[in-house]
């Protein structure tokens, strides 16, 4: 398959987005990086990404709305929803709304790289994301 | 604790210390002091009955005299008209002589006790006359028997005596009885005002006990009574004395200050237990909290191993430098919940309120984000500084804000203001506001009240507002509230504002 994994991270903690760009980078995804609700949904009127990775809980807007506005414009994207602690409630209603999994914080990159490994798989990138993980010494 | 400002936790010194001063006076009990008081009312009456007793024995002597002048008068007079017939009709002196004879058995019978009322001049001059007049009638007997020659003349030279004196006897012992009968009168005259001048005598005394009662009985209990008043307000400074004898009231005294010890001692326990509460509702929102940092720091250092090689020095340092800012940003998430859980002795300084309330929104942040509420911050730079302890109006605080953030919808908002307090000069105001749901006006009575909730079993103990109440009156402020369903509740705390170090503290 030629195409690329489309992923766009949202997280409103800058360092997540620094260090998931370069490891997701490496498994073969175009990575798009946003701090902010309101310019990543902007984004992604514009392009219909194949996996989003948001974090369920911001200053402005939580995560769930991002993931009904998602839904609502492209319900063929995984949703991947990062929370957090005492926020069940919320992985619940994710869940229902049609959120594809979930990862809890705090994660290592490779965990993250499997459930977005995962995703692929459903999508019907088959082999992508295993293919391109590096061998940890 | 240098500066004991605060009323709530006495001192063990310091109470020990009232107990003893309150105890080691004299003893004088009110039992005592009735016993005294009594004891006036008695010696009062047996002194005026022994008055009366001795003015009741003289009358006694003074008429039982007056009845004995009298008779004595009466022979007297007796005595002279036999004398006057004698020398009118030639009649015997027999009569005369045994009248004398009677008057001068009067006067000697009972000399003794009644004539003491004489003085011994008069008395000498009545036996004198009584002498003189007998020796003259006796004259006259022996000129009868002999029958001298010049008989006629001695005779009128006699009667011419014999009259004088005579009338001189007579009008001497009628003058006595009429002085004593004044005298009489006049005891009895003062006698009649024995019983008025007891009265009086009797009305100042119940007056002076009225009111030595009153001051040693009423004024302690109005001093316990303020005292009651002051710890209903949270006030626990024991009691000193204030007079200079122990009494009933010294003992009711010792007792309240044990009473008081006991409360505030219980009310530091509660007042612990409800911020380890506090503390175990923000540890959940801390983890969340500590989450962000934790993360970053798992991604780095991950990131770090698997790129090693690849990376260039400065990447490298870019990450490790990232690895040390969020350490150190867990360490102070951690350490403002550490401070304010710590432990520890109320201790007064001079508190900046704009950071001290910061400081508490801090702690609340992760509360704040999970309600989804705004905070509005609205804190003027140049407020007064407070003289109180850190912790626990951080705790009274952070009550209030957790209050607001239960009542809140999502995206509600929470308003903290502050002001110099312009209703209320000499206080610092701080408003803690919300758009929420408001208190109900028949609830509204019970909210300060220890236990008083309307959350869920497990959410709510009902003791926030209750502790934070205390430890504001502490402090010599008060907490007011307002609050309406529609337009949400408003708490305003008044601390009262140190102008001049010391000034802010309260006289205890
Ligand atoms: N800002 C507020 N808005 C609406 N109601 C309030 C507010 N603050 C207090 N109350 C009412 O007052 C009651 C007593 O408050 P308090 O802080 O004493 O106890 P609590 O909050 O129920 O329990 P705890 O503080 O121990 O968790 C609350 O149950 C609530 O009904
Ligand atoms: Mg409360």
């Amino acid at each position: 398959m030629d195409e690329r994994l489309s992923v766009l991270v949202l997280d409103d903690e800058p360092i997540v987005g620094r260090r998931l760009q370069p490891a997701l980078a490496k498994i073969g995804c175009d990575v798009e990086i946003f701090e902010a609700p309101g310019p990543a949904l902007e984004r992604l009127k514009e392009k219909a990404f194949h996996i989003v990775v948001t974090d369920i809980r911001m200053d402005d807007m939580d995560g769930i709305e991002v993931l009904e506005r998602v839904m609502e414009r492209n319900p063929e994207t995984r949703v991947i929803m990062i929370t957090g602690y005492a926020t069940v409630e919320m992985a619940r209603e994710a869940e229902a709304k049609g959120a594809f999994d979930f990862i809890a914080k705090p994660f290592k990159p490779q965990e993250l790289r499997d459930v977005i490994a995962k995703a692929a798989d459903s999508l019907g990138f088959h082999g992508v994301a295993h293919a391109a993980v590096p061998d940890v010494p | 604790m240098a500066e004991p400002s605060l009323t709530g936790a006495p001192e063990p010194g310091e109470v020990s210390s009232a107990e003893k001063a309150l105890l080691q006076r004299p003893s004088f009990g009110i039992r005592a002091r009735l016993a005294l008081g009594f004891l006036a009312f008695f010696l009062l009456a047996a002194a005026v009955t022994a008055a009366a007793w001795i003015m009741l024995s003289r009358l006694e002597v003074r008429l039982k005299f007056l009845e004995v002048a009298d008779r004595y008068t009466l022979e007297i007079q007796q005595a002279r008209r036999f004398e006057k017939n004698y020398f009118l009709y030639g009649t015997n002196l027999q009569d005369v002589q045994e009248h004398v004879a009677n008057a001068r058995k009067l006067l000697g019978s009972s000399e003794a006790e009644v004539f003491k009322v004489l003085s011994a001049a008069d008395l000498r001059r009545m036996r004198d006359h009584l002498d003189r007049y007998e020796a003259l009638i006796q004259s006259l007997v022996e000129m009868e028997k002999n029958a001298p020659a010049d008989r006629a003349a001695k005779q009128a030279a006699v009667e011419v005596e014999v009259r004088a004196h005579g009338s001189q006897m007579v009008s001497f012992a009628m003058e006595l009885s009429q002085k004593e009968r004044n005298s009489v009168n006049q005891t009895l005259a003062l006698f009649k005002r024995l019983p008025v001048a007891f009265l009086i005598v009797l009305l100042l005394l119940v007056a002076f006990i009225v009111n030595f009662l009153a001051r040693q009985m009423l004024g302690p209990l109005s001093r316990l009574m303020a005292t009651a008043q002051r710890i209903a307000t949270g006030d626990f400074t024991p009691i000193t004395p204030a007079r200079k004898y122990r009494d009933e009231f010294s003992d009711l005294a010792v007792a309240l200050n044990t009473m008081m010890r006991e409360v505030a001692h219980r009310q530091e326990i509660l007042v612990q237990s409800h911020k380890l509460r506090a503390v175990g509702t923000l540890t959940a929102g801390v983890a969340h909290e500590l989450n962000n940092p934790i993360n970053n720091i798992m991604l780095t250092a991950e990131m770090l191993k698997e790129d090693y090689t690849t990376l260039s020095d400065a990447e490298r340092l870019e990450m490790v430098d990232d690895l040390v800012g969020e350490a150190g940003r867990s360490q102070k998430i951690v350490r403002n919940l550490l401070d304010f859980a710590r432990e520890g002795e109320m201790e007064t300084e001079s508190l900046d309120m704009a950071e001290l309330l910061r400081r508490t929104a801090g702690l609340a942040a992760n509360q704040i984000k999970l309600t989804g509420a705004k905070i509005l911050m609205d804190i003027p730079e140049n407020l007064p500084p407070v003289y109180g302890d850190k912790q626990s109006l951080s705790q009274v605080f952070l009550n209030l804000l957790l209050n607001a953030l239960d009542a809140v919808q999502k995206g509600g908002s929470v308003r903290i203001s502050a002001g110099g307090g312009k209703e209320d000069p000499g206080y610092v105001s701080v408003r803690v506001s919300d758009d929420g749901h408001g208190i109900p006006p028949h609830v509204l009575p019970y909210i300060f009240d220890p236990f008083f909730t309307t959350k869920s079993k497990g959410k709510g103990t009902g003791l926030g507002l209750s502790v934070s109440l205390g430890i504001v009156r502490q402090h010599g402020g008060d907490i007011r509230v307002q609050s309406s369903p529609q337009e949400g509740t408003t708490f305003t705390v008044l601390l009262p504002a140190a102008m001049v170090p010391g000034l802010g503290e309260r006289p205890c």
